[in-house]
Formats: structure tokens, sequence, C-alpha cells
């Protein structure tokens, strides 16, 4: 007999709002739909209408919190070609090593969730507990650790100082001494390897065809990294290299376990391009013009088009940016976040698995659906939306209640 | 395949390519180019086969985007090939424009299913009718979104009264 099991929208092994309706015959899983429109917060909208470019890069780094620094790198990079945006050499190294702590901190966040789903807490506290390290980098470098207000047309906004660098070469040590250890705890660990092995497999011709990106396509093969292939900032100095599991275990299977070996390499390979980065920083501006006001106008009078993408933790992050003379918003501003691309693959890798492995699947692909607006609630068959409004009215109501 | 064999080829089947270029780097300097290429309604599934049948390996497809421009709507698709090597990859749009009075275009899905999700948002959000396409769900627009109600229209067609976006909006 064949039956649907909705997960979500808000699930608990999901945390984030996306609703998963599996067709079921007994445990196995024979067809899965993906229904993404738990919410939509409008930001291209916004962007395109309320917003003028500079309040549109931190908007930007609201798109999704873990990314924070990815999606105003996009936006920034689109613009730049538009307007000729010159940037200063320190700036674009700056740049390098943001982006690369991010992917530091997101993949060991990864780490610790997937740890968690497979039921293996311990795992999940101590990755979280070395992850604090790339946290307090950030909050030194940034005085932020999330949402760091680091982009600018034509630069950075905040210096690496002087007294810092000891700091973030500590943070290199410590991750470079742990690496081993932690890839023995995730790699040859008994369970992880039995629940991860030949689960999940996502064939490189599917990456191919369903246009999966980062970890998820280099996974199954495909060496597809945006550093690489088409580097920006100051990527092209370091020889960036997509990294793929063979590289450690011989060979290529695509499945979740060969997810958790393409991130964990990852790490190192962003420690160490953190440390060259820091070897060879560049002296001089970090930014090619500090007044808003000018910038502002330089990009009113600029017109054209073009596309900003950045290797993402997650995958490629691209936004398409056209603007139009005498347009003080975007004309246009269209965001293709990794996990939107990424999601189609959640079909192939679930098919014929059971329910039990639907968590680590789903989280192997490291989704990340930004945030909601609304929340359906369904009482009786009958299904009634809740809005950001309505929440908040209840949330106030619950707060006078506790206060009488 | 090569830009240059790309562009000889695209050339050979009566496209034009716009590339567009700009210069990146450090220490080591490179050419961050992207080429733009306009095709027609009709010869918008032929130009996609072209890339799928000559690429070495199968396109990725990053995303689709489209603008309002006036009584016309634009449609890009922007694809990637031949990555995998530094420097050798290639980032084309294909841009369809067609006039909003017969607003539709050819779904890709048959040739590249990753477009799916595509074509369910510029039907949601430009009102652009995808001729084949068999899932016509909204994708991220809750399903009792109103009809003939689209977010990234610059005309009569956009969200006038959904305006009031956070507590205190001003017109």
């Amino acid at each position: 007999m064949k039956y649907e099991i909705p997960i979500g929208p808000i699930h608990p092994a999901l945390k984030e709002p996306i609703m998963l309706r599996f067709s079921l015959e007994g445990e196995e899983i024979v067809d899965v739909d993906v229904v993404a429109s738990q919410n939509h917060r409008g930001i291209e909208w916004i962007g395109m209408n309320r917003n003028n470019p500079v309040q549109s890069i931190y908007l930007a780094e609201r798109i999704c919190g873990i990314c924070n620094f990815c999606h105003p790198a996009c936006l920034v990079l689109a613009v730049e070609e538009i307007a000729d945006i010159e940037v200063p050499e320190r700036a674009e190294y700056i740049r390098v090593i943001q982006g690369e702590l991010e992917r530091i901190h997101s993949h060991l966040l990864w780490a610790g969730v997937a740890a968690h789903e497979l039921g293996f807490d311990t795992l999940l506290h101590y990755t979280w507990m070395i992850r604090e390290k790339v946290m307090d980098i950030l909050e030194v470098v940034n005085g932020n650790r999330v949402t760091k207000a680091i982009m600018m047309y034509g630069g950075v906004r905040r210096d690496i100082k002087e007294e810092d660098i000891p700091k973030i070469r500590e943070m290199i040590d410590y991750y470079k001494k742990l690496f081993n250890k932690v890839a023995k705890l995730f790699l040859e660990d008994k369970t992880i390897k039995m629940r991860t092995r030949e689960i999940g497999i996502l064939q490189r011709e599917d990456a191919l065809k369903l246009a999966a990106t980062g970890p998820t396509t280099r996974a199954s093969g495909v060496k597809k990294d945006v550093r690489q292939d088409t580097p920006y900032f100051s990527y092209s100095d370091f020889d960036v290299k997509a990294i793929t599991p063979d590289m450690i275990t011989g060979e290529t299977i695509g499945d979740t376990y060969d997810r958790i070996v393409v991130r964990l390499l990852e790490v190192k390979q962003s420690v160490e391009i953190i440390e060259k980065a820091l070897d060879e920083l560049p002296p001089g501006d970090i930014i090619s013009e500090e007044k808003v006001a000018k910038i502002l106008s330089k990009i009113k009078k600029a017109e054209g088009e073009a596309i900003g993408r950045h290797e993402a933790p997650r995958g490629e992050d691209i936004h398409y940016v056209k603007l139009k003379e005498g347009y003080e918003n975007f004309y246009t501003w269209k965001v293709r976040a990794p996990t939107y691309s990424n999601i189609m693959s959640w079909m192939p890798m679930l098919m014929h698995h059971q329910i039990a492995d639907i968590p680590i699947v789903a989280a192997s692909i490291d989704p990340c659906l930004s945030c909601t607006n609304r929340v359906v609630v369904v009482k009786n068959g009958k299904e009634k939306i809740l809005t950001g409004e309505d929440l908040h009215r209840l949330s106030v109501q619950k707060t006078r209640r506790l206060k009488k | 395949m090569n830009m240059e064999e790309l562009m000889e080829m695209l050339k050979e089947n009566g496209l034009e390519v716009r590339v567009q270029s700009k210069m990146v780097g450090v220490r080591k300097k490179i050419e961050r180019k992207s080429l733009w290429v306009n095709v027609e309604r009709d010869g918008l599934k032929k130009a996609v086969e072209l890339l799928v049948e000559n690429a070495e390996e199968f396109p990725h497809f990053c995303v689709a985007s489209t603008s309002d421009i006036g009584d016309k709507v634009e449609v890009n698709y922007h694809f990637t090939i031949n990555f995998g090597h530094q420097l050798e990859e290639i980032q084309i749009t294909f841009r369809v424009t067609v006039p909003k009075s017969d607003l539709w275009v050819p779904t890709l899905t048959d040739i590249v299913p990753a477009t799916v999700f595509s074509e369910r948002e510029l039907r949601e959000m430009m009102g652009i009718e995808i001729e084949g396409l068999k899932d016509k769900r909204h994708l991220f627009l809750t399903k009792d979104f109103p009809d003939g109600v689209y977010p990234w229209r610059r005309d009569e067609t956009g969200p006038k009264e959904l305006n009031k976006l956070y507590e205190g909006w001003k017109e």
C-alpha cells in the first residue's frame, strides 16, 4: 500500500521552513516532492523598489545568516563590474580571508548538524566547541560574529589590524593540529560510516543535469569551484583546486559520506588559503572611495548588467544585477542561492531509502532555506495561514499574559 | 570547445555574441569574460540544444532572470560550461525578449531538467507563460497569492496593495 507522509513545513529534523511530501511503500521512499513556498520575504523586490544600492548590501547580508558574507560579495562583484569601480589590492585579500573564515565556520556548523542528525550528540558538541575558535576570530576581525557588514562597493569597511594577525595565526595552528583528529572522528567511526556510506547517492550525471553546486556536486566527482574556474577577488593568486572525495578515499561514490569528506578537506584548504593570504597581505588602502554619496551617484549614473559569482560554503552563489541610468534602485536583481539548485538533488538522493535516512540525507546538501514570514496551521483538515503580523500579535499577547 | 570555437559556432547559427570583460586579480591578473547572446523565442531551444550537444560536459544551468522593460519582457538564461579547468570556464547568457501582449516562452525542462524551478518562478513572479511546463504550481509564493499580480512587474500588475511590507510603511 502506498501512503503519503509530509515532513515540514516546520520539522525538528529540518529546522528551516520547507515541506517534503514523501510517497512510501512500507519503509521505502518511492516519490519525493519538495514544496518550497513556505515563505517568501520579497528581498529582490525590496532591492528593486525600496532600497538604494548601498542599503541593499546590508539587505543581501540578511538573506542568510550563515552566508552573510557570500551574498553581499556576489552583489558587490556584479555592481563593481557594471559601474567599473576599482578595488584596492589589500581589500581583495581581506575579502578572500573573510570568505574563507566563513567557509570554515559554516562547514564546522554543518559537521555538527550532521552528527546530530545521526544521533551522535557528543560529536555535535565537540565540533561546535572547536567552531568557537573561528567565531572568536570573526569577532576580533569584524567586531561581530554574524552579519559582519564588511563589504562595500570598492573595497571593505574594516582593515585587519597588525595586532590581530597573531590571533588569526594562532587559529590557523589550532585547526592544523586538530585536523587529523576531526578527520578520524568523522571518517573512521563505524556508526557514521554505516549511516552514510552508500546512502543518498547522487550520480555524476544527475549532479550535472540537476545543476547541483558546491560540495554536493564535488562529492559526485564534478570538479566545479568558482574559485578555480573563474577566479575573482584575489583568488587567482592562490591556485585553488576543486576538492573531490577521491583525493583521500581513492574513489568517488557521491554518497553522504563523500560529502562529509569534501567538506572536511575544504576546511583544511580554507585554513591554508588564509595562511597564504596573511603572508602576502599587501599594504595600502582598503577602499577606493570612502564617501558613500559619491559611490551612490556613480552607481546611479551607471548602466548595464552583470553577474556576480562567489563560491559560498554551500556552492556557487549567483546574483544578476541590471542597472539603468537615473534609476535609484536596482532595475533587476536576481539572487540564486546555492540551495535553490541543490534542493533538486534531494529527489534522486532520497529515492528508495528509508524514512530514518531522511534527516541525514536532507542535511547532507547543507540546506539553507532562509526565514519565514508566514506559517500554515492545519486544524481539523482546514488550512489557516498566519502572517508575520499575526505571529507578532500572538507573541505580544503571550508576553502580556506571562507578565500578569 | 574553447571560447573562440563557441563564438564561431554561435555566429554560424546566425547569433550575435557580445563579450563583456573585466580585469581581476592582484598579483596574477586575469580577464574575466562573459558572453551575452540575443536569441529569438523560436530559436531558444535550438540554441540551448547546441550548447548541450557541443559542450564537453552537460552545461551548468545557473538561473533565469527577467526584467520588465516597458511593453516587453526580457528573459535571461544563465549557463556556465567548461568548468573544472582554471580560466577555461565560459559564462554564457541567452536572452529572449518577448512582447507583453504575447507573453510566453517555451520550456527548457526537456533539455535541461534543472530549469524547472526557474521556470516556475518566471511564471509566478513575472507572469510569463511557460509553454510545455508540466509542473505549474507556485514555487515561492503561497498558493493563495492573488492571480494577475506579478511582484517583479513594473506596470499596473505589480503588487500595489501588497506594498505594506512592514509596520510603519509610508507610500
